[in-house]
């Protein structure tokens, strides 16, 4: 894999989510780590969630919102890799 | 601090066998107790206006408990194999979180900077994958297939080798390391780090081993574990923010940091943040 290589997962989010400061919270860690993260459906326990970029951030985001804020609980993440273009 | 979970876990404050009829004061928590040894020559642990704390004496130190526990204290059942070597290192007081200490030990990524030509060097950086799972049967964070280079990983050992580890968290300031045990393949080194939260930014730090090594005088071996835990003293208290945040925030955890968020985690689920930061900086 070359290193300027991006993936595509979608993310679906299970969990306590409802509160209102996670979907800002979501993309503002994506900003940070410099990726895509967008929100394409969202409720109180499902929130899903398209992610781009290089592979270890799209890694990082993974672990980044397995944490999330402290008033919301994500008890899991299903990932389903979408593409991957060198 | 009533409604705080942590108060009813169980803390090491002290070694048994330096414990005196005198005793001592110190903190728990920011609750000052006294720990001392009975006329029987059993430990006593009472806060300041005189109430007795529960106790238990395990692993070469004496434990006890600001609430009531409702789990007795975590099994090493290694502590009882014969042929091990049972070292307690001391103490290092740490002006840092008692869950940053933690975190710390659980860190592989940090030894060849750190512990340079001990517990790793450059460029053997890379941590490679490894599994992470909270183990629901028991409710401890566990981190198993660990490899990671190492030029000394023991007193015993003899030129670098690949050292496996495995890491447990079972109380929220507990953690025990398994790793590979240079003169016996096929058995497991124990190292723990004992914490005692002494404030939300204070701690006192318990290390204590069961080895197989017959041929390391104790003194090398405690001054062996000193010395490592003496290096990350000074990272510890000059990280930022000094309580561990449970929001990623402005840190940006990656594939190496996944036993810390796991532990994270964890402690977020039980509500176990005295030393914790909740919201980012």
């Amino acid at each position: 894999m070359s290193s300027n290589a991006t993936c595509s997962d979608m993310f679906t989010l299970r969990g306590d989510l409802g509160a209102p400061s996670f979907l800002p919270w979501i993309a503002r860690h994506a900003g940070r780590l410099g990726i895509i993260g967008r929100v394409t459906a969202a409720s109180a326990d499902e929130v899903s969630l398209l992610v781009e970029g290089p592979p270890d951030l799209v890694d990082a985001m993974e672990l980044g919102v397995s944490l999330g804020p402290i008033d919301v609980w994500v008890e899991s993440i299903e990932r389903e890799s979408l593409l991957l273009r060198p | 601090m009533t409604d705080n979970p942590m108060l009813n876990e169980w803390y090491p404050v002290g070694i048994l066998t330096e414990l005196t009829s005198e005793g001592r004061d110190t903190l728990l928590m920011g609750e000052p107790i006294h720990v001392a040894r009975d006329a029987g020559g059993n430990p006593v642990v009472a806060t300041k206006d005189g109430r007795c704390l529960p106790v238990r004496a395990r692993y070469g130190h004496v434990w006890t408990s600001l609430g009531t526990p409702a789990k007795e204290l975590f099994d090493i059942p290694e502590a009882d194999q014969p042929g091990r070597r049972l070292v307690d290192v001391g103490v290092v007081r740490v002006k840092c979180s008692p869950l940053r200490a933690v975190e710390n030990f659980l860190d592989i990524a940090h030894f060849p900077f750190v512990h340079t030509d001990i517990l790793g060097a450059e460029p053997h950086t890379e941590v490679q994958r490894y599994e992470v799972q909270i183990r629901e049967e028991v409710d401890e964070v566990w981190a198993t297939k660990v490899k990671f280079y190492q030029p000394q990983a023991a007193k015993s050992a003899e030129g670098g080798i690949t050292t496996d580890y495995m890491y447990r968290v079972p109380a929220p300031t507990v953690s025990i390391l398994y790793k590979t045990c240079p003169p016996r393949p096929g058995e497991w080194d124990v190292i723990t780090l004992f914490v005692q939260p002494m404030a939300e930014d204070l701690c006192q730090v318990w290390p204590w081993m069961a080895l197989f090594d017959d041929q390391t005088p104790m003194t090398d071996l405690i001054h062996f574990q000193q010395m490592i835990f003496l290096q990350d003293r000074s990272i510890l208290e000059n990280q930022l923010p000094r309580l561990l945040p449970l929001d990623p925030g402005m840190e940006i955890p990656t594939r190496a940091d996944m036993t810390s968020v796991a532990y994270r985690r964890w402690l977020k689920r039980h509500g176990f943040t005295y030393g914790a930061q909740l919201v980012a900086a």
